[in-house]
């Protein structure tokens, strides 16, 4: 037991298979970015559904805010690399399979665009609605408002909650092992299968998300901070 | 319709006893979390020489995602402290865990929320600091961390789908079961997925009319 607790230290188990995990943590890295790149996507749109004049999609917008964000993460990634493919193959008579980073990417982009989705409603939304009229009194069009009125203003009150999404979906990246994308858990849970000693790897890959992540964050709430501070100036 | 009698309604059994560990395992993670995270909360604000210790614990909590401390209390605290010994211990240890950290931060902002001289008043009235705690600043920071306290519950649900991954025959766990022995994923996976989505919205409609009922009534 000591022997292990030197492990946990040292981290020369880790540090015996850095290669295979560090490639694994940049699956997670690699999935971060397309399942983030997916969630500002859709959640933009949905977010334009929202508030359009439309009352159709506008409920189109909040059915789909609503679904993502009260989905749990693995329900969805299981549900979407199991089902949708079978329905593709069952309507296509072509058989059909996603690739884990497929769904996983799908799904976890999915889940986030949801609140996504919210926060960009709250950010346009704040703005009050004498600074809109006000523009389209001085003779800018809707887009013209929207470009140098709306958005400049509203990014600024969205941004520290979007990198807050950003990091919650950064956490959700871990999940995806459960399909087998061979990300940092699938390794680490590889090289338990084959070392039998689970404690110096799950412990390093705690420490490593803990590490990571906290850092991450704490950059966040620096920059938001001074970020808020410009605003305010 | 046919084969949705054949496999929802046929095990409809399995998929309440599901729901039923799914609620148990929830309420227990969230009582334990809510005990804790008073604790490290308390010890956090007055508890100055064990400090350092209950921040580092906050962050720990709050910034290792769920799945990884699953699996780290799953094999790694039987090795270390002789417990949990079984999954569905481990289960809710580690849902308690993730949601001890955020609970601990969002008391801290409750009773910090109440204002300074509230606190000031009650203790030149003469009352002590424990009539104080009890009976000023508890009573406003219970209702300001209400939809809070609420919404951790919410997340708790949500994350604890993933303790089937170690064989907690929860929702999700028994969905995937009858999945792979009728090999309907089609069905029995959406229904799964409908089961949780319309739970946890509930969950968030109650959250939402709760705390427009408090805005409404106290502010």
């Amino acid at each position: 037991m000591v022997g292990d607790w030197i492990q946990v230290v040292t981290g020369s188990l880790f540090w015996e298979y850095r290669s295979i995990l560090v490639r694994g943590l940049i699956i997670n890295f690699y999935v971060f970015f397309l399942a983030g790149v997916l969630a500002v996507g859709m959640g933009l749109v949905a977010c334009l559904a929202r508030l359009s004049p439309l009352r159709a999609l506008r409920w189109c917008g909040t059915f789909y805010a609503e679904l993502f964000r009260n989905t749990p993460e693995y329900v969805l990634l299981v549900w979407v690399h199991f089902v949708p493919p079978l329905v593709l193959t069952l309507l296509l008579h072509t058989r059909i399979n996603f690739s884990p980073l497929f769904s996983a990417v799908v799904a976890l982009g999915l889940a986030s665009s949801g609140y996504f989705t919210e926060t960009f409603r709250a950010g346009i939304l704040s703005i009050p609605r004498g600074h809109i009229e006000a523009a389209r009194s001085t003779g800018l069009s809707g887009v013209l408002t929207f470009r140098w009125v709306i958005l400049p203003q509203a990014i600024r009150k969205m941004l520290p909650e979007s990198l807050n999404q950003f990091i919650s979906l950064l956490k959700s990246t871990t999940l995806v092992s459960l399909i087998s994308v061979p990300d940092l858990m699938y390794q680490v849970s590889m090289i338990t299968q084959e070392q039998m000693r689970p404690m110096p790897l799950y412990s390093g890959a705690a420490i490593v998300y803990f590490v990571i992540i906290l850092s991450l964050a704490a950059l966040v709430r620096r920059f938001s901070e001074s970020w808020r501070a410009v605003g305010r100036a | 319709m046919r084969m949705l009698q054949r496999i929802i309604w046929n095990n409809r059994g399995e998929f309440l006893e599901g729901l039923l560990v799914t609620g148990q395992i929830s309420l227990i993670a969230i009582a334990v979390a809510m005990a804790v995270g008073l604790v490290i909360c308390l010890i956090r604000m007055y508890c100055r020489p064990l400090r350092c210790l209950a921040i580092l614990y906050i962050e720990f909590c709050r910034s290792t995602p769920i799945y990884v401390q699953l699996m780290w209390v799953n094999y790694v605290w039987p090795e270390l402290f002789g417990w949990p010994q079984s999954f569905f211990a481990a289960g809710w240890t580690a849902l308690a865990l993730q949601s001890s950290g955020y609970l601990a931060e969002t008391f801290r902002s409750g009773i910090e929320g109440v204002v300074r001289g509230q606190r000031e008043a009650a203790l030149s009235t003469g009352l002590s600091p424990y009539l104080t705690m009890r009976w000023v600043i508890l009573p406003q920071a219970v209702l300001m961390m209400t939809p809070s306290l609420m919404n951790q519950f919410l997340v708790v649900v949500k994350s604890s789908c993933l303790v089937s991954v170690i064989a907690v025959p929860d929702l999700m766990y028994r969905g995937l079961r009858l999945t792979s022995i009728w090999f309907e994923p089609i069905e029995i996976l959406s229904f799964t997925a409908f089961l949780y989505v319309a739970i946890v919205f509930a969950i968030s409609a109650a959250i939402k009319w709760y705390s427009d009922r408090v805005r409404s009534r106290y502010a």
